[in-house]
């Protein structure tokens, strides 16, 4: 075997091997583990950055072995793995400084760490899988995963949570298991592969495969939240800020949304799939989910509540973006998987921030904390700014690539769509924006506690400052090398190579 | 270093200096100048360009003929605003940062707005200028502030939204993103009426178009007085560029949206001046005043699309007047600050610097006005009365317009007389007021040396005194109206607003009922979902597999899964 089959296998493995090694450790062992947690999250960003640059260069990672008889296992990091670990590694390391913050001084954090890296070890599963058979197996392990830390609270409603959560996603992951069993007894064993590896399929099994199709993505869609699956989604924001922030920008909806990205681009292959006449039900999907996500957001008084549903509304962008057909709405979508992340991430950390440091939960106790917390309150409004699409955010990118692309796929309806949206986006934002720094305090924060020197502790104000950087960077210099838009363009481009 | 991208990236490096604590007591000393690089850039660089692939969508920025005087006239505005400001607003005000803050942030939107060359940068430009200017409306933070900035900031949303709309379906058309592309792409497009409606609509709201000016009587007369010089001497004129920029004018075939645009620019010109008349305050009629005259700048718009072949004429009549109406307006609304400073007993020549750009927005012979009102009637000297049945009415309409306009100077100057309470006013304050005086003198005639297509109009003594007459009939009618002592009735600022919000509420509270029925659904949808998972947790209960599996945590739990795992190859 090559090194760089090593190196794909030490993907996984450098969480996996941290998720264990935590798991082993005695509770109070702090130092120890804050080292390894960050160690760990450290060179697993420096490696998916070489090989991010190899593959940029063209470099091959894949490995690949027969489990039983027909049936492989295989990782590969193609173009569009690294857009995902991109994002994951980069944002496990944020999100376990964090954490490290956020969870000091509380009960079961060698539980809560072991299970958080066992969660970023499945997330880069997913984002290596090769076949659909692999996609699986992590897509699962992540349930699991994420499952101890709905509930680490322990509290009646984190429980009520963690049981929805897996009532949906199991029932999701049993019609994905379906799915892909039929698959491979109809087909085989099919490698994700560029163009899609179904375009070949007997013409009499076109019906079936739609079928199938409906299976998989519907699977797929319960983790995406896309409406009606989406009801777990605002009930697991019980989780600890941290959690929320994993869940909601890399690790569950994006698992989803990159399984749908999987399946439409490199199984069935986006012509295939326009002419089973697949792609049109789908847009009309995300559309819907879109604007009732943002409608109910509209509604809520809890600000984790209120970022829950956006995110409802949000992961349908990608979704939208990757039923359009045509290269410039994938784009669209592709990148808005990382231009989410980055904007999502950062409001949980603020609103996490809040919690902490004045006792703020609810959007009407927001006024006049742009005052006492002003860095934490910029970054929030950045953020929010990019969720509403206005420029130079990473937000406004996304939104223009999927206007254009809407446009090339002749679905011109969807424009309407996007502007109602952030018309809808802006109703819920701006308002927290103008109580952050337009109000006055309206009484004393209900629970203030002095952390570390400055506006709040700098494990928690560090990782916010730096993904509300990185969402107004990711807009601004959209047309830099390496940037997520210049990296989803490579993926498109590789994707129509011949 | 190229010039043309540090204009707009000098305030913004002021605006990110805030962050600093220890500087933020001496940087609105900084401010003013930071709109005078642009200045400069606008009147000295024989060319500007920039480009910049690496950012936004790929950024190009420069200066085109139609664009320099825009610069040129907004940067002096902010410049004449910045000092005054300095002068204005209370030293000691805590809010004071912030609103220096907004202030650069809306100086940096309103200069990348104008150098943008592609459309990426020109809709930041436009965000970042709007939404910035919020922090300048509602700066005194009272109820009435407040109020206003709601409105503005509603329907600054509204216009934001009818502009991506409008150019993302534009660039679709487009065959790259570039301003320059777009009046093309609205011409060969599918559905060129649904992209123009959209962009009307959308710079019509910051332009003051009638119906979509609601939120500019509010503002103006609550915002601090540089504020609304700049707002209402540039900002607004935005919209303006805005249209000049992405319609198709000059083009063949929109005879229809040009009647259109020229009914609503006769009833903005029209109504706005009637409505301005029965203002009680003097900032409130120099609002009315800026959207009376921007009636008249969507009449020359409107003319551009009805009779094509007019429009390099139009262009630089519209320029002129652009010009001649920012310069103007921004020196008056600086002058609304220095009579109330002052008082009634401020020596004559005072007086004279206020008079002036208002006898200049009448039409005065040899004041900027009457260039820029001649300019327009050259402009609209053409045979089209086959395209609209009125179009011989647009010069006598025009003078009327004089008339109002006049009539509308009077009744401000009426109030201001009314209204003061004497403090001592800043050499600050005299001296941005003084320089934005001198520069509605005499800015304008810079403007040939700048453009090119800009020629002067043919004037002759006969055809200025003949222009007089509603001058004089305006001052007649006064005379009488003071004479009979005839009371203005008084119309609220925003006019149309307060009917248009109480429908709104009724139809809110409508939506409410409505939308109170969807948790109620969703409620109901999920405990039926509930009473299924209770079940099968019941299920799951009893053979306490489910405990075994979690309360165990961390290890057993990854063991357990790895036999799943195995257990799941088998059956594969």
């Amino acid at each position: 075997m090559s090194v760089n089959t090593w190196l794909v296998l030490l993907l996984p493995s450098i969480s996996l091997c941290a998720a264990l090694a935590i798991f082993a450790m005695p509770e109070h062992w702090h130092g120890l583990r804050r080292t390894l947690n960050l160690a760990a999250a450290l060179a697993k960003l420096a490696l998916v950055g070489w090989i991010g640059w190899q593959v940029a260069l063209g470099e091959v990672f894949e490995v690949r072995f027969a489990l039983a008889a027909g049936v492989h296992f295989i990782l590969r990091a193609d173009s569009l793995a690294l857009l995902f670990l991109g994002l994951s590694s980069l944002l496990w390391l944020l999100t376990t400084v964090y954490a490290i913050g956020y969870l000091e001084d509380s009960p079961n954090r060698s539980r809560f760490f072991g299970f958080f890296s066992l969660c970023v070890c499945s997330t880069t599963g997913i984002a290596l899988a090769g076949n659909l058979f692999s996609f699986l197996l992590f897509y699962e392990l992540l349930t699991l995963a994420t499952y101890p830390l709905v509930v680490h609270r322990g509290t009646r409603r984190a429980l009520r949570a963690g049981r929805s959560y897996l009532l949906y996603t199991l029932g999701g992951g049993a019609l994905l298991l379906l799915g892909t069993a039929w698959l491979q007894v109809l087909l085989g064993d099919l490698p994700f592969s560029r163009g899609g590896s179904l375009a070949a399929a007997p013409a009499s099994l076109r019906p079936t495969l739609t079928v199938i199709f409906a299976l998989l993505v519907g699977g797929l869609a319960v983790k995406t939240a896309l409406v009606p699956l989406h009801g777990w989604l605002p009930q697991a924001m019980v989780a600890p800020a941290p959690v929320s922030a994993l869940l909601h920008a890399v690790a569950v909806v994006k698992a989803g949304a990159f399984g749908i990205v999987r399946v439409v681009y490199d199984l069935y292959g986006i012509d295939f799939a326009d002419s089973l006449e697949l792609l049109a039900p789908l847009t009309w999907l995300a559309a819907a989910t879109i604007l009732y996500g943002s409608l109910r957001a509209l509604m809520q008084t809890d600000l984790k509540r209120r970022l829950a549903y956006s995110t409802v509304s949000q992961v349908s962008y990608i979704v939208l973006g990757v039923s359009l057909f045509g290269p410039i709405g994938t784009v669209g979508g592709l990148v808005h998987l990382i231009h989410q992340g980055l904007m999502k991430v950062t409001l949980f950390f603020c609103a996490g921030n809040y919690a902490e440091t004045l006792g703020l939960h609810r959007v009407d106790e927001l006024d006049g904390a742009g005052r006492r917390m002003p860095l934490t309150s910029l970054a929030f409004s950045i953020a929010a700014l990019g969720m509403i699409g206005l420029p130079p955010t990473a937000g406004f990118i996304s939104k223009w690539y999927l206007g254009l692309g809407a446009l090339e796929a002749g679905a011109d309806w969807v424009v309407g769509v996007l502007v109602l949206s952030g018309l809808l986006n802006t109703g819920y934002f701006l308002p927290l924006i103008y109580r952050l720094w337009f109000l006055p305090q309206a009484g004393p924060w209900p629970d203030e506690r002095r952390l570390g020197r400055g506006e709040t502790s700098a494990w928690l104000l560090l990782p916010a400052l730096c993904t509300g950087a990185a969402t107004l960077g990711a807009g601004l210099l959209a047309g830099m090398p390496y940037s997520p838009l210049d990296w989803a363009q490579l993926v498109i481009q590789r994707e129509q190579a011949p | 270093m190229n010039p043309v991208w540090l204009c707009p990236t000098l305030p913004l490096l002021l605006a990110a200096l805030y962050l600093w604590p220890r500087l933020r007591p001496w940087l609105h000393w900084l401010t003013p100048w930071a709109a005078l690089p642009a200045l400069l850039l606008a009147l000295l660089a024989p060319q500007a360009e920039w480009h910049a692939p690496w950012l936004l969508l790929g950024a190009s920025w420069g200066l085109t003929e139609l664009t320099r005087p825009f610069l040129a006239f907004t940067a002096l505005i902010w410049f004449c605003a910045g000092l005054y400001a300095l002068g204005y607003l209370p030293r000691h005000d805590q809010r004071l940062q912030r609103f220096y803050l907004a202030w650069l942030l809306t100086l940096a939107g309103n200069l990348i707005l104008i150098l943008a060359r592609d459309v990426a940068s020109f809709y930041s430009g436009f965000a970042l200028m709007t939404f910035a200017a919020y922090g300048l409306i509602v700066h005194s933070g009272s109820a009435e502030a407040l109020r206003a900035g709601r409105v503005y900031l509603g329907m600054a949303v509204l216009g934001e939204g009818l502009l991506l709309g409008g150019l993302l379906l534009a660039c679709g058309e487009a065959a790259e993103p570039q301003l320059a592309a777009l009046p093309g792409a609205i011409t060969g497009a599918q559905r060129p009426g649904l992209i123009l409606a959209l962009l009307i609509g959308g710079f019509g709201i910051k332009a003051g178009l009638p119906l979509l000016h609601l939120w500019l009587p509010l503002a103006h007369p609550v915002a601090p007085t540089p504020a609304s010089a700049v707002l209402s001497g540039s900002m607004i004129k935005a919209g303006l560029l805005g249209w000049l920029q992405c319609l198709p004018l000059g083009e063949p075939g929109f005879t229809g949206w040009g009647g259109l645009m020229l009914a609503a620019g006769l009833f903005g010109a029209f109504g706005a001046a009637l409505v301005g008349m029965a203002q009680e305050r003097p900032k409130a009629v120099l609002a009315y005043s800026s959207i009376s005259q921007m009636g008249l700048m969507t009449i020359l718009l409107g003319a551009a699309l009805l009779v094509p072949g007019q429009w390099p004429t139009l262009a630089a009549a519209i320029v002129l007047y652009t010009v001649h109406h920012g310069l103007a307006k921004g020196a008056l609304f600086l002058g609304v600050g220095v009579a109330e400073r002052l008082g009634r007993r401020q020596p004559h020549a005072v007086w004279m610097g206020v008079l002036w750009p208002a006898l200049a927005l009448a039409g005065l012979p040899f004041t900027s006005g009457a260039v820029a009102k001649a300019a327009m009637k050259t402009g609209l000297h053409v045979e089209a009365a086959h395209l609209a049945p009125w179009w011989e009415m647009l010069p006598l309409l025009l003078s009327f317009g004089a008339l109002a306009t006049t009539l509308l100077m009077l009744r401000f100057f009426w109030l201001l007389r009314r209204d003061f309470a004497e403090q001592p006013a800043s050499s600050w304050l005299l001296g941005g007021w003084v320089l934005a005086v001198l520069a509605s003198a005499g800015g304008i005639w810079w403007l040939p040396l700048m453009a090119q297509s800009v020629r002067w109009p043919d004037m002759d003594i006969a055809a200025a005194v003949a222009s007089l007459w509603p001058i004089f009939l305006a001052l007649g009618l006064a005379a009488v109206a003071r004479l009979l002592r005839l009371r203005m009735p008084s119309i609220p600022a925003g006019d149309v607003l307060l009917p248009l919000q109480s429908a709104g509420r009724a139809l809110a509270a409508g939506a409410r009922r409505l939308a109170a029925g969807l948790p109620g659904l969703e409620r109901r949808s999920a405990r039926s979902l509930l009473r299924l998972q209770e079940g099968l947790f019941r299920l799951a209960a009893r053979t306490r597999l489910w405990e075994a599996l979690w309360l165990r945590e961390g290890a057993l739990a990854c063991g357990v899964l790895l036999l799943l795992l195995i257990l799941a190859l088998r059956l594969g």
